[in-house]
């Protein structure tokens, strides 16, 4: 009997075009305008080189000690900060600042003058950069002028020393981009509700006319379900490797190096999808239509809160409702593959999966609840 | 085969089944008719324990019938009034899961698919979704997912609504040949021609009660109505129709399109005094057909003539 009514499930399951497109389709769909829109999001915030130019003229070139200075932070490397050009007049700089080429440019004329158009943070860094210089050379020959013995020791007031370190909390680099992928990834597992709401649908026979048939039969409602079941829960955990294949191998998006894991947790949360529709066609009459808009409604609620919409939301909702937080299936699934990304240890990722089994534990002991009976007050 | 005894259903205040008595032999195709929301799907969902009861007792195979005899379940057969298969499963896969839930094991399972198919006509079908099916075929493939698995006992619940004349008669003829092969069947319909072809027995039900129950001869002799008598007539004057309407024992009569219907009272002959009648006032007349009373005669005379839901 259970292969009969698990094969049925999944060829059933299949062919039907509206999973196809709820479960994979969408989603894969969903993850490609993610890739294109939110590229962008990690490179963002870096600084680039600031284009400023400087006049080349008597008084630059005989400026040794500022022709290195300006020189240093324009070679190319980690610590370049300006793409520095060099302008023959004050007329072909001025050129360039009107079309936009440069942000600033400088003019030596006895002491270094920066020129700009507009003020921005471009233009306060250049300004920034000029000043520290002017202040030093200032210092110096202060310095010099009152100590010339003190000579020797300017070089170390030169020295930029750096005493904090910069350490990584997290195993992989810090991005936003991967959070949607998770909140989308928790957003397909939560849709096989859709399979736990077809399962218990054709089960009982106040729900429609194959229950009432199959609750003829001379077959256990329990077993029944349960074989219905894991053919829909072995289907929708298929759709949803589909969308992580898709998105790892295809989009390259970086899971991290746990793939087990990755796996473990979407086996879970289709778990946890497919026991939350289960229960949601089980405590209520209504008609399937109505059904599956609470279901839908309340799993994009749940996607929401999780960060599908806004990357943010799912902080928020920890820190202001931390009950709501730990009791969103789509939350808890998002959390589980964040940790798997970020944290060296398990602790949290495991409570997260205990929390997803123990879940869909009760939600499928509601379901069997409501399922034991065989005989109705009406149909 | 089937005792069902004082059987009582309440809906809230609604009675559905009102004390409500059956008994059906072995080997009958025994026919359930009555006006929609008389009882007959409510008595047929207590009988196979789907719907709870308030009182009463119902006995299949001579054992108490209850939701966990699935040793009574195995030898039943089911044809729901709705069509109930999976959109997404072929014919064959749609009766092979059905007959899967009655028969666990593959190898014994398959002769009987196979016959089913064969049974029902749906051989070139086998391949083919539901959705691609016409309303005729839909009806044969929720037939053969109920009696593939060769049940002993099959309710048949207006299995031939929605269906083309020959779909349906190719559904009567199966039904027949199911019984000859032994099954008992239970059988509702609106349409009394099916039932008066098809049964060796019915009971009409209203208000959830039964009325009346036997043969069809026997409910024919049940009911006041007797004999009706049409003759074509070129005219017929009021007062003439008058005074047929008069003759003794006529409790209708009717001139129209150039037909005269008159209706007796069962136990006598018409015939004679109303061609007398015709003769005596000088009207030529054509032909004459006389007939008995019919199974949808005795259904409205017993469950009236008001419109229902």
């Amino acid at each position: 009997m259970f292969w009969n009514i698990f094969s049925k499930r999944i060829i059933g399951t299949l062919r039907n075009k509206e999973t196809a497109v709820w479960t994979w389709v969408f989603p894969i769909m969903m993850a490609t305008l993610f890739f294109f829109t939110f590229t962008s999001l990690d490179t963002v915030d870096q600084l680039k080189d600031i284009p400023i130019g400087v006049i080349d003229n008597q008084s630059y070139r005989q400026d040794s000690p500022f022709q290195t200075a300006l020189q240093s932070v324009s070679a190319k490397g980690d610590h370049q900060l300006f793409s520095l050009t060099t302008l023959s007049d004050e007329k072909e700089a001025n050129s360039m600042l009107e079309k936009g080429e440069i942000d600033a440019y400088i003019q030596v004329d006895g002491t270094p003058k920066l020129v700009v158009k507009g003020d921005g943070l471009n233009q306060t860094i250049a300004k920034g950069f000029l000043d520290n210089y002017l202040q030093s050379k200032s210092s110096i020959e202060k310095i010099i002028s009152n100590n010339p013995q003190a000579v020797q020791q300017i070089s170390s007031l030169l020295d930029r020393e750096s005493y904090t370190k910069e350490v990584s909390l997290t195993q992989n680099p810090p991005t936003d981009k991967v959070n949607y992928f998770y909140a989308l990834l928790a957003m397909v597992c939560m849709y096989g509700g859709f399979q736990g709401l077809q399962s218990v649908s054709f089960l009982q026979a106040n729900l429609s006319p194959l229950g009432a048939r199959r609750t003829m039969s001379p077959t256990k409602h329990f077993p029944t379900m349960l074989s219905d079941l894991l053919g829909g829960i072995t289907v929708h955990l298929g759709c949803v490797l589909v969308v992580v294949v898709y998105i790892i191998f295809i989009l390259g998006i970086n899971f991290g190096s746990k793939l087990g894991l990755v796996l473990l947790t979407c086996l879970v949360g289709s778990l946890v999808g497919v026991a939350f529709g289960a229960m949601v066609s089980v405590t209520s009459k209504l008609k399937e239509t109505a059904k599956t808009a609470i279901l839908t409604a309340v799993t994009l609620v749940c996607c929401f809160l999780s960060g599908l919409m806004v990357t943010g939301i799912s902080y928020v909702v920890a820190q202001k409702a931390p009950v709501l937080s730990w009791l969103n299936p789509a939350a808890r699934i998002t959390d589980a593959f964040y940790c798997l990304y970020y944290y060296d240890t398990y602790s949290r990722y495991f409570l997260n999966i205990g929390i997803l089994l123990i879940m869909s534990l009760v939600m499928f002991m509601v379901t069997a609840f409501f399922v034991r009976r065989q005989s109705y007050e009406s149909i | 085969m089937i005792q069902v005894h004082n059987l009582v259903k309440r809906y809230g205040d609604l009675v559905a089944l009102d004390h409500f008595d059956l008994e059906i032999q072995d080997g009958e195709i025994f026919g359930l008719l009555g006006p929609n929301g008389s009882g007959k799907t409510t008595a047929i969902n207590c009988m196979l324990s789907l719907l709870k009861y308030n009182k009463g007792e119902i006995n299949l195979f001579d054992k108490k019938m209850t939701p966990n005899s699935y040793d009574l379940k195995r030898q039943i057969g089911v044809v729901m009034q709705n069509v109930a298969v999976f959109n997404e499963l072929t014919v064959y896969e749609n009766i092979d899961y059905f007959c899967g839930l009655y028969v666990p094991e593959k190898a014994k399972r398959k002769p009987l698919v196979e016959e089913a198919i064969e049974f029902t006509g749906l051989s070139d079908f086998r391949k083919f979704l539901p959705k691609k099916l016409s309303g005729g075929l839909l009806r044969r493939l929720n037939i053969a997912c109920g009696i593939a698995h060769k049940p002993k006992l099959i309710f048949l619940d207006e299995p031939t609504v929605a269906v083309d004349p020959q779909s349906r008669n190719n559904i009567l003829e199966g039904i027949k040949e199911l019984n000859r092969q032994g099954a008992t069947i239970v059988y509702t319909s609106h349409y009394m021609e099916e039932v008066e072809q098809l049964c060796s027995r019915i009971m009409i039900m209203d208000n959830g009660k039964a009325i009346a129950t036997g043969t069809k001869e026997e409910l024919k002799a049940m009911i006041r109505t007797g004999e009706k008598l049409t003759i074509e007539l070129y005219d017929l004057s009021d007062s003439i129709l008058e005074e047929i309407r008069k003759t003794d024992g006529v409790i209708h009569a009717e001139f129209t399109e150039n037909r005269l219907t008159v209706r007796r009272v069962s136990g006598g002959n018409l015939l004679i005094s109303v061609l007398d009648l015709l003769r005596q006032n000088q009207i030529n007349f054509g032909r004459i057909f006389s007939e008995p009373p019919t199974l949808n005669d005795v259904f409205l005379e017993i469950t009236g003539k008001q419109l229902r839901d």
